[in-house]
């Protein structure tokens, strides 16, 4: 059994006389849950996840858990460097983009072999995107990724083309994702899609020894693996070589079982719970911020009186950003202004201090817009009663914390929240389609900002705003069709510009992933999309 | 017999035929929260829920869930894949484990705190330990101790599951709650039974306090107590969702939650399924059970 248990005896034979009695008794219905495992790797750490995700297939599931520990488990085609963001070789060691942007020319890295020993090669590409496209496999993510992606051709075994129908920038990016991670062909073919999440087979620098759901999932160093992007950083004798990665989906559990030493690092701490351990010496909390959408309310402009720009700039005069940034999120997270975190691709700072707190200018902005407080009750009023909005608030992300300070912090200005409750996604879904509220809460993630075409274009799927703009949509289309970055930073730079401008969004702060390890390893490091530990370089401390 | 089987599967149909309906009452599905994000067109979501059989009326998918499990097939889950049978054959174990642990924890402090409940001499205090285990919630009295034994004196592993060790304080704080329950129907049983005629005649001839009570008082007393503690065991056997949460174990409840959440129907209702059924099964024993303890009983039901 495992240390856990023969440290329960150590303290004293008479709880243990007594606690193995009641193991005999009891030991008939323990499930032998001690399989793989067993055999301990010198350098082993516990890694703290926490929710659980639905399935641990990247190819055909959507959350980030998953790729905490499969980055790793998988290369991909291109890399991003951490340092700059550069695309860099991964499993292709060169490509190049067709002046009309659709067609992907790949050629790939010779003399890689999956963790099964199957050699990679053009048509295990294929493979993953046969895999992938397949709509039989109903892909959460990775198919979306491929954008406008409608087929490939192979050139030789060791080069590969990918076709578009329309020039899509954010291909390469996708590519660099464990989503569209390349996996042996040989275990695809040999398990079935709810099955091979169990047998899962890469070529990265961890092989993936065990998943059991519920309990823990389990990835060892691989020792053939010579073709790691330059920041994989060669091994030294304290490097990590097996990780154990555990489920703490209860958020106080996770502190405890930091400071107990169950658990060596963790993600996803609560902000005050981060806050009491930086006091620790023992401990170290590592704040990493996620690029993306940061968590902001989206203004539903077809519905009084959040359609009229003026009432929308009043309500972000209204709100302060840094109170709601100090209590609930300890100061771990920055204040954010506009619709994309600042360490997303193309973020502008020209939109920080727009709509500073200033309610008097809140209150200014409102008798423009017609609004007047006949009745003396503290609130302007509105078609017989007083000047309602109505925010649905999500279950998760600290969203209903944040919301319960904006309704305080909008009676000083004269405006009644309505808080609307809904605690499951697809509450939220359903809410928005019902079409009656003013605001609503979001955040995603991704280091590309054509992730803003799903919610600012015209009629997209998530334009939650019902808001459309010629202009607004020419920016983000041009953008996420050209490859050239200099002209994507001027139409992002004009993009955020306008987004705020005509106060769409009321952004409250960006996503910081919240870690925190123990002394017993030294820092770990992340990679560009905020979530995903560069577990390659993760060593013990050698103090 | 028969009648009793029948019952039994009766009350499954309905427990799982109102989750069923209760579910699909929920707007919304797991298709759109999972893809919620994604970028997938309205038109990839319809194709996605025709593909898994959502967009039939519910009628319809009603019988074919019915008709799946009376084959014994209870379906996919919605957001993987992975057959509900194996789902729940997965986490079972962890859950008959934990709940078997915290039913001997919950017989040994409900049997002994109720004995000295039902009794004159020690009723007081007693009484008061019943109260408290079984008014303060497990979330408290686990945090507070996954703090004490896990992060302060370093005993026992904050979580997880697999070896004994990390059995011990989930079913303890479990069982505790569990135990007072028992303890309290126990001390209820014997109370009533305290003055009985019959209970004066035993000492009247002569038996010692210890015999009376093994042969005369407790067996009057104790059929209440059974049917408690069959309930509680059904209870623990469905899984244990903020015990399992807190103590980040595999298991039943846990995973019931998480289906919940993301509306995982198949889940949800298989494991309603597995929860019935062994419910309807442990109170059949009990109840079996009862009537050879108490020939009243057996006189009654046959």
């Amino acid at each position: 059994m495992t240390q856990s248990f023969t440290t329960a005896f150590i303290p004293g034979s008479r709880r243990g006389f007594v606690m193995l009695c009641i193991l005999v008794l009891f030991s008939g219905c323990i499930p032998a849950q001690q399989s793989a495992s067993a055999v301990q790797a010198t350098n082993r750490i516990v890694y703290g996840l926490t929710f659980e995700p639905s399935g641990f297939d990247p190819h055909l599931n959507a959350s980030s858990e998953l790729g905490i520990p499969l980055r790793s488990v998988y290369d991909t085609l291109v890399y991003r460097d951490p340092a700059n963001g550069q695309f860099i070789p991964g499993l292709a060691s060169e490509w190049s983009v067709s002046p009309d942007g659709l067609v992907y020319t790949f050629q790939l890295r010779q003399g890689v072999m999956f963790h099964d020993g199957t050699a990679f090669n053009a048509q295990a590409v294929a493979a993953n995107l046969d895999r992938i496209t397949n709509p039989a496999n109903a892909s959460q993510k990775a198919i979306f990724m491929l954008g406008t992606y409608e087929r490939y051709e192979i050139i030789d075994d060791y080069a590969i083309r990918l076709i578009l129908s329309a020039p899509y920038s954010p291909l390469l990016d996708s590519l660099s994702q464990v989503y569209l991670g390349m996996a042996s062909p040989t275990a695809l073919a040999a398990f079935s899609n709810e099955r091979y999440q169990f047998h899962q087979v890469g070529t990265g620098p961890f092989q993936f020894v065990e998943y059991i759901p519920g309990d823990r999932l389990v990835i060892r160093r691989s020792p053939t693996y010579t073709w790691n992007p330059p920041f994989y950083q060669p091994t030294t004798t304290q490097s990590v070589d097996e990780i154990e990665f555990r489920f703490f989906s209860d958020p106080s559990s996770r502190s405890i079982a930091l400071e107990s030493g169950d658990a060596q690092i963790m993600g996803e701490l609560l902000p005050t719970d981060a806050r009491l351990l930086a006091g620790r010496d023992d401990l170290t909390v590592a704040p990493v911020s996620v690029p993306g959408q940061p968590l902001q309310f989206m203004f539903n402009t077809a519905q009084f009186p959040t359609n009229d720009l003026r009432v929308r700039q009043a309500l972000l005069f209204g709100t302060n950003r840094d109170v709601i940034v100090n209590t609930i999120f300890q100061r771990f997270s920055p204040v954010a202004w506009g619709p994309l975190a600042a360490s997303t691709l193309y973020y502008t700072d020209q939109v920080v201090g727009a709509y500073g707190y200033d309610p008097t200018q809140a209150r200014a902005l409102l008798e423009a817009a017609g609004f007047a407080d006949a009745d003396g009750n503290g609130f302007y009023d509105a078609s017989g009663g007083d000047l309602e909005v109505t925010l649905i608030v999500p279950g998760w992300g600290f969203v209903p914390e944040v919301a319960q300070l904006i309704q305080d912090q909008w009676r000083t200005i004269g405006v009644r929240a309505v808080l609307d409750s809904a605690p499951s996604r697809s509450l939220v879904v359903e809410r928005v389609n019902a079409g009656a509220y003013h605001l609503v809460a979001f955040y995603s993630f991704g280091l590309d900002p054509a992730l803003l075409n799903d919610y600012f274009v015209t009629g997209a799927v998530n334009n939650w705003m019902n808001y459309s703009n010629p202009d607004l949509d020419r920016l983000l289309i041009d953008a996420a069709a050209q490859t050239d970055p200099a002209a994507r930073a001027a139409s992002y730079n004009q993009a955020q510009r306008l987004i705020m401008a005509e106060a769409l969004i009321l952004p409250i702060r960006d996503y910081i992933n919240l870690n925190a390890y123990s002394r017993a390893v030294a820092a770990p490091s992340f990679d560009v999309y905020g979530w995903f530990p560069i577990l390659h370089n993760l060593a013990l401390s050698s103090g | 017999m028969t009648a009793r089987i029948v019952r039994g599967m009766l009350s499954v149909w309905l427990a799982v035929s109102v989750c069923f309906f209760a579910l699909r009452v929920l707007p919304g599905d797991a298709i759109s929260a999972v893809l919620l994000g994604s970028g997938a067109s309205a038109q990839t979501l319809q194709e996605r829920r025709a593909a898994l059989g959502l967009n039939q009326p519910v009628l319809i998918q009603y019988g074919v869930f019915i008709g799946g499990v009376l084959r014994g097939d209870l379906g996919v889950s919605l957001l993987n894949g992975r057959p509900v049978s194996t789902i729940i054959a997965e986490n079972a174990p962890a859950t008959i484990s934990l709940g078997l642990g915290a039913l001997a924890v919950a017989v040994g402090v409900g049997g002994a705190v109720g004995t000295a409940a039902g009794s004159k001499r020690f009723a007081p205090p007693a009484e008061l330990l019943l109260g408290l285990a079984t008014s303060i919630p497990v979330y408290w009295t686990g945090t507070l101790a996954m703090y004490l034994f896990a992060d302060r004196l370093n005993w026992l592993p904050s979580g997880g599951a697999g070896s004994f060790a990390q059995l011990m304080m989930p079913a303890s704080i479990l069982g505790l709650q569990a135990g007072g329950a028992i303890g309290a129907v126990l001390a209820a049983g014997l109370r009533q039974t305290r003055d009985a005629d019959y209970l004066r005649t035993a000492h009247a001839k002569g038996l010692s306090g210890a015999a009376v009570w093994r042969r005369h008082h407790l067996p009057n007393a104790i059929a209440p107590t059974i049917s408690m503690i069959a309930l509680q065991t059904g209870f623990l056997m469905g899984g244990a969702v903020i015990t399992e949460t807190l103590f980040s174990r595999p298991g039943l409840g846990r995973t019931l939650l998480n289906a919940v959440i993301q509306q995982d129907y198949p889940v949800v209702q298989g494991i309603v399924v597995w929860s019935a059924a062994t419910y309807a099964l442990i109170n059949a024993g009990a109840d079996a059970l009862n009537g050879i303890i108490d020939p009243r009983i057996r006189h009654a039901v046959s």
